[in-house]
């Protein structure tokens, strides 16, 4: 039972919405949609009050095109959708991974496909807020399952898109986004407000794209500022000049993989309830982690020995906390709400065919039940 | 003297009497006119032959974008500059009539706001990059590679557009006049949104398969009725303006905390809690209410709300689950409670099978005015509609709930209340207390 402590009734979204404030978020631009508008709403409200910017947007694509131009300028940026949204803004996202320009976008997910189920959860979205630059470059992409994680992952999602130069997507739906819980925010982890590695030495020598570890993303300079940016969406050299097929124009192609990889381990965030000698692991993320621990509470009062690990960081893959938790382990369930385990299939080749178990569903949160149905019948 | 802002050792990329090159040094003359600071200027450049002209700029900000996009995100540059930085930085939006039009919501959502940028917009009737398709500017009779039999479809009036979209400057030139240099530095120097549409010769598509030639350009605009030179040109409240004076009134929101200070009652397990009723009667107000007050009691809680997709009208239904401990599941399988103070409400529990999901302690508090159909449980029924009126009749079951269950302190309650309803908390509380005597002298229901 909490103390008495303070605490305050808070939905996810509008969690999101304060991790990004407190995260030194200056600029949002928003278009409503169901179940994301509370993000937008609450921005519209307090942002400007803190002094930064606040808009409507006409649309989805202008909206993230307002965004990464103020991130052009040097201001923490940041838009909220859903995935009818998202699938306006893939090219736009890819102008951000090419032109390695920071931006924070909360996609809280619903039941698809197109207009699907406006006020129904999913997870469906998965694959497409990853696989979807030409070229698959990894996007780093956050997961949180309660109104505490929305604000501590959305904090991360600020640190990680600065400090590596990438967008980050928020991941959530519409049951994490759309359900309200007691939050205390004496334990909300908070993380430190991070800038961009800023460009300091003379103007004349500066670069767009210089990078001299492709492992770190380039020294930034806004548009506006001292040193002449040459920024663009085209394959570029350390210029920003358009050469096509040259060494300079591919290795900085692969730097936008390698900065990403470089930092793997950092990136990872993960929970877990590990139990010794644990023949079973139950995996999942988002909303579904929720059910999932409640299936493991049960599970472990029957007598089972079996090991929970929660995905906050979905990409990245965090490899190496997977196969450490699933060592040993003769079945692992991946749960997740869509329809043909959309993350189970990125987990397949590190885990083993043999010993994943898809626990899926559409239409409804998994409930506890609907996990410890295949897991009995092992 | 400072560097040029065009290269000056740089050959143009473009094709041999291409206007793109002419527009391209009326603009350089331009800036050398107005000695705008080149850190002070980001030239943005759509998709296209045009879009090539970044590489020939040395000293301003350059930002090569995708497809109609560019003004979004000079817009975007525009903004973050004119509220949170100096507000100099000036986006000169280089884009061609492919551009244009798909971009066309961009160039009317940043006229309507009055960003300060400056979009120059070269048309040269045709998409000259991909091999000379027709484009939504191709004028009648046209030929391009897609419309070889002559084009049927007549062009936009883009500066009919843009004036209608209350863009205070609004300009059309051809590539061949001379004082095109002097519009384009009116436009930039302009303060606010400016368009310029320049009317272009593409020599390897356009002039080849139409007679047309610079002396043929102004033929073009009169047989598409085109007018030319400045349509407009005024002052209006720029966004940044309107902004400031907006925002200097804002004050952030106080977050609603409240302690848990009142003793915990009974609640040996998690219990779910179902509200429903009409959308509009403060349904979800009185789950917000019994959440704040469980709260006040160090419960853990969770609080969901669904209604129809039409806000305001139908259903509304709320799910409250209280618990001594951390909360996994959000989902209500089995409801411990439900309170249902409409028809509305009703429905919405049959239709979505939530009658069907009750236990058989499961309690329901219903308006006397409901009729069920058959369950297991236990169902309750009192004048909650008649004591406490529609807007307050869940609140009612609420308070009639907790003083039987115990789960909790009335007082947590009341303090919510006042915490919730401010200065009509008396009057609400005088309301709900009316419930509880009327009760007790009419007997308990069914």
């Amino acid at each position: 039972m909490p103390d008495a402590s303070q605490l305050e009734l808070l939905s996810g979204n509008r969690m999101t919405a304060l991790g990004a404030l407190d995260a030194g978020c200056r600029f949002f631009s928003g278009y409503p949609i169901t179940p994301s508008s509370e993000i937008y709403q609450t921005m519209m409200e307090e942002l400007p009050a803190q002094g930064g910017v606040a808009l409507a947007a006409p649309d989805e694509i202008t909206a993230l095109a307002y965004c990464v131009g103020a991130s052009l300028a040097g201001y923490k940026a940041m838009t909220a959708t859903s995935g009818p949204g998202w699938g306006l803004m893939v090219e736009t996202v890819q102008y951000a991974v090419m032109t390695e320009t920071p931006a924070v976008i909360a996609v809280v997910q619903r039941l698809g496909p197109s207009t699907g189920g406006a006020t129904q959860g999913a997870q469906g979205d998965v694959l497409c807020t990853q696989y979807f630059t030409s070229g698959s470059y990894t996007v780093p992409v956050l997961a949180p399952s309660n109104s505490h994680e929305c604000y501590e992952l959305t904090q991360a999602a600020f640190y990680w898109s600065e400090r590596l130069r990438t967008p980050v997507i928020v991941l959530s739906d519409k049951e994490v986004g759309m359900t309200s819980e007691s939050v205390n925010s004496d334990s909300l982890r908070r993380w430190p407000v991070v800038e961009r590695k800023p460009f300091s030495k003379s103007a004349k020598f500066f670069r767009t794209y210089a990078c001299d570890c492709l492992e770190e993303p380039p020294a930034f300079s806004a548009v506006g500022g001292r040193a002449r940016v040459a920024a663009t969406g085209s394959a570029h050299d350390q210029e920003g000049r358009l050469r096509k097929n040259s060494p300079e124009v591919l290795e900085l192609l692969i730097h936008l993989q390698t900065k990403i990889d470089a930092h793997a381990d950092e990136i990872s965030l993960i929970d877990e309830e590990p139990c010794e000698n644990a023949d079973l692991l139950i995996l999942s993320y988002g909303i579904s982690v929720r059910a999932a621990r409640a299936a493991v509470r049960q599970l472990r009062a029957q007598g089972r020995r079996v090991s929970f690990l929660q995905i906050k960081s979905l990409f990245p893959v965090p490899k190496k906390e997977v196969v450490r938790a699933a060592a040993g382990c003769k079945r692992v369930y991946v749960v997740e709400e869509n329809l043909t385990g959309q993350y189970a299939s990125v987990l397949e080749p590190i885990v083993g065919s043999e010993r994943l178990v898809r626990v899926n569903g559409i239409g409804h949160m998994i409930t506890p039940g609907e996990i410890l149905e295949p897991v009995d019948a092992t | 003297m400072s560097t040029p802002y065009l290269k000056q050792d740089s050959a143009l990329p473009y094709c041999k009497g291409c206007s793109h090159s002419i527009v391209l040094r009326a603009l350089g003359d331009a800036l050398e006119k107005l000695q705008i600071p080149p850190a002070e200027l980001a030239i943005v450049t759509d998709i296209g032959c045009v879009g090539l002209a970044d590489a020939q700029f040395a000293t301003p900000h350059t930002v090569h974008t995708t497809h109609g996009r560019s003004t979004a995100f000079a817009g975007g540059l525009s903004l973050a500059d004119s509220v949170l930085g100096e507000g100099k930085l000036k986006p000169i939006v280089l884009i061609g009539d492919g551009g244009a039009m798909i971009g066309l919501n961009h160039l009317v959502n940043a006229a309507l706001l009055n960003l300060d940028v400056t979009v120059l917009v070269h048309n040269n009737f045709l998409f000259g990059m991909t091999g000379g398709q027709n484009s939504a500017f191709t004028p009648l009779d046209f030929v391009t590679s897609t419309t070889q039999a002559g084009n049927t479809t007549p062009p936009l009036e883009l500066a009919l557009c843009l004036l209608a979209a209350r863009a205070p400057f609004v300009a059309r030139q051809l590539a061949t006049d001379g004082n095109l240099a002097e519009v384009l530095a009116k436009a930039i120097s302009h303060p606010g949104f400016a368009l310029v549409e320049i009317l272009e010769l593409c020599t390897a598509y356009a002039t080849r398969w139409n007679s047309l030639t610079g002396a043929k350009l102004k033929q073009v605009a009169d047989r598409c009725g085109f007018q030319l030179g400045i349509l407009r040109d005024e002052r209006r409240p720029r966004f940044k303006d309107a902004y400031r004076e907006m925002t200097a009134k804002l004050r952030p929101t106080v977050a609603r905390r409240v302690r848990a200070n009142f003793q915990l009652g009974n609640l040996p397990r998690p219990i779910g809690v179902i509200l429903a009723g009409t959308a509009g009667e403060r349904v979800q107000t009185a789950a917000g209410v019994l959440a704040e007050a469980a709260m006040r009691s160090g419960l853990h809680v969770t609080l969901k709300n669904d209604n129809p997709v039409t806000q305001g009208s139908g259903f509304s239904l709320s799910e409250v689950i209280l618990s001594e401990t951390e909360i996994l599941f959000t989902g209500v399988e089995q409801p411990d409670v439900i309170i249902v103070v409409s028809g509305d409400g009703l429905k919405e529990l049959e239709r979505n099978c939530i009658l069907d999901q009750t236990k058989h302690d499961t309690l329901i508090l219903a308006d006397e005015g409901l009729t069920f159909p058959d369950v297991s449980c236990h169902i309750l029924q009192l004048p909650l509609r008649k004591i406490a009126g529609a807007n307050l009749a869940a609140l009612a079951g609420v308070a009639w709930w907790l003083e039987v269950s115990q789960i909790f302190p009335l007082q947590a309650l009341r303090v919510a209340l006042e915490a919730r309803f401010g200065a009509e908390a008396a009057s609400v509380k005088t309301r709900l207390s009316q419930l509880s005597h009327a009760e007790s002298a009419a007997g308990h229901g069914h």
